[in-house]
């Protein structure tokens, strides 16, 4: 591993589809994940959960459980607030208790929990345990919540982080957790002087991420320190909450990810953790609580949403102006709702140069379980209705999908809805390979008799969640190996791979002698998150700054004894300095973008580091006889500036594109009151090998993102954003079918196939 | 799920005596594919199981008939069954069918035996046996007896199986001049159980139709032969008026049930053009 600093190794690292760095541990079985763990005296909980959507508790009978031969404890909320008085905890509203005190708020809620050494005990006094509810009237429709008499939090909690939040503090009796408005130009002169307004209401359903590997956590009360290890997606945060709920500095909360089965964005803030910490600081033993696959349904999920948009339109076709209004369903907790509230609905007029544009996006508390972040985070539905509305404008006004796209198209440059202009967005880039590959000029094959073909295309954009803080150490040994320390969870993305890369690159070594210290808060630095595609940008940034310092400091210690570092190998820099092999050069790196927050009309002139782009060509083939469909080819494209790794980024597209395949044709949580009637693999469709299109080509566009560490930014999320519309509008193509509500079924299709006959299907 | 007894016979005739017991609450399984969706969801908590999967290596075997016909051990899996040249060559349609029921770690595990007797309506190979006129041989303490795979099914999850009688054996006979498939439709994924199954079994001299089983499943509460099907089948000439007719007479027949892979109407529109698919695919085969 003798290497100097040399020029010899620099574009070596960057840019390569060099394997990933865990792949042989994954396959072999020997990776290491928390549902592995087993520690001495270790307690299994397990969760006495909600039957009803809302209720008052009038008393929980946990004392036949408690009889129960091997039962350690079972504890209620009663329990919970004799360590923590306010166990209320979450990253927006501080308005999720630990375990329900008083109040269920939807079916699954944690109620009580049991701990037993044999977690089938656990698990059958979980099932003795029984609770009097005086139900009340519940609310699960996002409109219905914006009036409902059914108030699901009497009073708003918002946490004190979050300054656009302050005014919201001690509201009362409203479902509403959070209204954001932005206002640019006079939409209603604009639709006054519009030859053409147009008006379209989309929904999208409840879905939910399921990673293979549920949530489970263990925390272990040592006598100095509560050690957390999790599936989490945010160590930091963890830290930092528990802290706060225990009343402790953070030194004393230690939190440790292995790798993660999929995170997707369910394992973000505080999941189990809190339950299961101060369970075993209660019980006084180590405690683990690994969910079930069916479990997961009551955790987290992702938005149901109803979105209105309005558009004035020339008669040309160009867009004067536009009003959007989005109503997110964010089920009984807030979780990050509100975020997605504001920071996505910015998006919500889409990649269109509009110079009238109103948004009205509510975030809204209903009797469902939870709704946060989701691959996207709020884009593929929003992408969803102004894609789908961009399509019935152009096929009324009779003008050409891709021509529609072209007139109206953001370009760089230009100002977005909240006044930032567009900077290293390749949104035309991307719309113009994507019409390319799908050779959208030529003639199309659109099939005969009782098979008809049909094409669209989709395109969204996103913006980064901002501003957002990473930190980290890069550690230079006196053999010239290098060992990052970084809190980034490497949940399936191939992050690891991708921050080694950026520091070799960096550092000019070779990429096979960096190693990545996995998230441990005592060792490894605070970073926000591993969420909403943010970690190549801002922990790129922060692993090559620190590889720079690391850089700049060896360059001066080889100064320093009289050698030179271009030429000299980095032990023999050491063993000069040392004597032998000794010592240890570190680096640090901090980054925080710049950013501007809106003001009261929602403009800003800097809203985001980065956008992200993605786009998605279909062609569909349709059973005129029976509404079957089946999506003949796929095609996604994404700018993600310099692909860190061309493989990775290629196997994100489509894994991206894929999920958000099922969320557009097969996934639907079905719910009876509130409960969810398809919780389980077998009844709730997530895509299988034989559901993946004939046809599938991912690709990334040739783009630098000027600011990103050595020009990549993210692409964990881009290849979701068209799948939907771009569906949707194929059928149409081919049929005359427009439907407005997700998944898209086939018995849908019929149905308008029936209807446009005008013999509607009977039930 | 709860801890439970596990009891492990090495000869079908100790399973029977185990059996014989009388504890409600005792199950025999196969590949235990299904009674562990049912344990998981906490719907069936079993006390103790049988495991079959130790006795008599010969109620696992796939063997020709001498009449050209099959004999399928009971606790064949389904796996077994998709792969064996002798399933294939003398009732294609199987093998055909194999390929999109569940998926390759179900399949092999799964047995047929278990397959038949969980009498869960949303099963592939029940309507194929009975369009194929299956029977299955059965085991008992008090003695074995033979019944049609038609006759085995008597609602929503109910069979005609005692408690302490076990499937030990298919039988199915030669295809001697018949044509079958089996549609599979689904409309939540390609991985579901089936909105609709429909089988289809005929004999043909080229051009009349004779002897046609129409089956269909999964929208029904049990596998149903649709009597006036195959009243418009036999005797009559294949052309597309005629599997318009099919169409017609199913629709009108069948009284389907409607769930979250579809309402009522829906499937019934699938089966009234499937019904004649599936003839065209019988047909070709």
């Amino acid at each position: 591993m003798a290497t100097t600093l040399g020029k010899s190794n620099s574009g070596s690292a960057f840019g390569r589809s060099i394997p990933r760095v865990e792949a042989r541990a994954k396959v072999t079985g020997k990776a290491e994940y928390v549902h592995n763990l087993r520690l001495p005296g270790m307690l299994y909980g397990k969760v006495f959960r909600s039957t009803v959507a809302h209720a008052r508790i009038r008393g929980i009978d946990v004392s036949a459980a408690r009889a129960l031969p091997g039962v350690h404890a079972v504890y209620t909320a009663a329990d919970i607030m004799r360590l923590v008085p306010d166990p209320h905890y979450g990253p927006a509203f501080h308005d999720q208790p630990v375990l329900a005190i008083d109040k269920v708020r939807h079916v699954g809620e944690p109620v009580a929990l049991v701990l037993a050494a044999d977690p089938h005990v656990a698990e059958a006094a979980a099932q003795m345990i029984s609770a009097d509810y005086e139900e009340l009237p519940a609310v699960f429709d996002e409109i219905e919540a914006m009036t409902s008499k059914a108030v699901v939090h009497e009073v708003l909690k918002p946490a004190g982080t979050f300054p656009d939040l302050k005014h919201l503090k001690g509201k009362r009796d409203t479902n509403i957790a959070l209204d954001f408005h932005l206002r640019r130009g006079d939409t209603q002169k604009a639709f006054a002087a519009a030859d053409h307004v147009f008006e379209h209401t989309f929904r999208t359903q409840q879905v939910l991420h399921l990673p293979l590997e549920p949530f489970v956590t263990v925390a272990d009360p040592t006598p100095n320190q509560l050690v957390i290890h999790t599936a989490s997606q945010s160590p930091s945060f963890v830290r930092i909450e528990i802290a706060r709920l225990l009343g402790w500095p953070e030194n004393k909360v230690r939190v440790k990810v292995p790798y993660l089965g999929g995170g997707f964005g369910a394992k973000l803030y505080i999941k189990l953790e809190a339950l299961v910490a101060i369970a075993a600081l209660l019980a006084g033993r180590p405690v683990k609580i690994s969910l079930t696959m069916e479990e997961q349904f009551y955790q987290i999920t992702k938005h149901a949403a109803t979105l209105r948009i309005k558009s004035g339109v020339s008669k040309d076709g160009k867009i004067l102006a536009r009003e959007c209004e989005v109503w997110w369903n964010g089920g009984a907790y807030a979780d990050i709702g509100p975020r997605v509230t504001q920071k996505s609905g910015f998006t919500a007029p889409g990649p269109y140069d509009i110079d009238h544009v109103a948004i009205d996006s509510y975030a809204l508390y209903t009797n469902l379980p939870a709704a946060g972040a989701l691959r996207g985070f709020g884009i593929p539905q929003l992408v969803w209705a102004y894609e789908s509305h961009t399509d019935m404008i152009a096929k009324a006004l009779n003008i050409d999908p891709l021509a529609m796209r072209r007139k109206n198209i953001l370009k760089e440059g230009r100002p977005q809805a909240t006044g930032t202009l567009m900077r290293d967005a390749g949104i035309e880039q991307v719309l113009e390979r994507l019409a390319q590959r799908m050779q959208w000029e030529k003639t199309f094959d659109r099939g005969s008799g009782k098979l008809r073909r049909g094409r669209g295309i989709a395109i969204g954009f996103k913006a980064s969640i901002s501003p957002t803080t990473s930190v980290a150490i890069v550690n230079v040994s006196a053999d010239g190996s290098v060992m990052v320390n970084c809190s980034t969870v490497d949940m399936g993305q191939g992050s690891d791979t991708a921050m080694a890369q950026i520091v070799a690159e960096a550092l000019g070594v070779p990429v096979e002698s960096v190693t990545l210290v996995h998230p441990d808060t005592d060792v490894t630095p605070y970073d926000m998150a591993t969420l909403g595609s943010r970690s190549t940008f801002h922990m790129g940034h922060a692993v090559r700054l620190a590889a720079e310092d690391a850089r700049d400091k060896l360059m001066k210690l080889a100064q320093e004894v009289g050698l030179s570092a271009e030429t000299t190998s980095i032990p023999d820099i050491f063993r000069k300095k040392y004597g032998m092999q000794a010592g240890n050069i570190v680096g640090v790196g901090s980054f925080i973008p710049s950013y501007a927050p809106p003001d009261a009309q929602g403009q800003t002139d800097n809203a985001t580091p980065f956008w992200m782009i993605g786009a998605t060509g279909a062609e569909v083939e349709v059973d005129t006889e029976t509404g079957e469909f089946k999506v003949a080819r796929l095609v996604n494209l994404v700018d993600v500036g310099r692909p860190v790794n061309p493989a990775i980024v290629e196997t994100q597209i489509s894994g991206a594109t894929l999920m958000q395949l099922g969320f557009t044709l097969t996934e639907r949580m079905d719910f009876d009151a509130g409960q969810v009637t398809n919780a389980s693999l077998a009844d709730y469709k997530i895509p299988g090998i034989r559901d993946v299109p004939a046809v599938m080509e991912n690709e990334a566009v040739d783009m630098v993102q000027q600011t990103g560490p050595f020009g990549a930014k993210g692409v964990g999320e881009s290849g979701t954003f068209g799948v939907s519309p771009a569906i949707a509008s194929a059928i149409d193509d081919a049929v005359g079918v427009r439907l407005t509500s997700l998944p898209l079924t086939a018995e849908a299709v019929y149905r308008g196939l029936r209807a446009n006959a005008g013999k509607p299907l009977q039930d | 799920m709860n801890p439970f007894e596990l009891a492990e016979p090495r000869t079908l005739k100790s399973a029977l005596k185990l059996l014989d017991a009388g504890d409600e609450s005792v199950r025999v399984f196969g590949g235990c594919t299904a009674l562990m969706l049912m344990m998981k969801t906490g719907v069936f908590q079993p006390t103790r199981l049988i495991s079959l999967r130790g006795i008599e290596a010969r109620y696992s075997k796939v063997t020709s008939a001498g009449d050209g016909g099959l004999r399928i051990g009971a606790l064949a899996t389904l796996g077994a069954l998709g792969r064996a040249a002798a399933v294939k060559k003398r009732a294609p349609v199987i093998t055909d069918t194999l390929r999109t029921l569940s998926n390759v770690r179900v399949r092999n595990v799964a047995t047929l035996g278990g397959h038949l007797a969980h009498g869960d309506p949303h099963m592939d190979l029940p309507p194929v046996l009975i369009a194929l006129d299956a029977q299955v041989v059965t085991a008992a303490t008090a003695g074995s007896r033979t019944l049609a795979v038609a006759d085995l099914f008597t609602g929503y999850y109910e069979t005609a199986l005692a408690r302490n009688e076990l499937i030990s054996e298919v039988l199915v006979p030669a295809r001697t001049g018949r044509r079958s498939a089996y549609v599979k439709l689904t409309t939540r994924g390609a991985d579901d159980w089936p909105t609709l199954g429909i089988a289809v079994s005929v004999v043909t001299d080229g051009k009349v139709l004779s002897d046609a089983r129409f089956v269909i499943s999964a929208a029904t509460e049990k596998p149903l032969r649709l009597a006036s099907v195959e009243a418009v089948l036999n005797g009559a000439t294949v052309d597309d008026a005629l599997l318009a007719r099919a169409g017609e007479a199913a629709a009108a027949e069948a009284e389907l049930v409607g769930d979250a892979r579809g309402s009522a109407a829906y499937k019934t529109e699938l089966l009234r053009v499937h019904a004649g698919r599936a003839l065209r695919k019988a047909l070709a085969a």
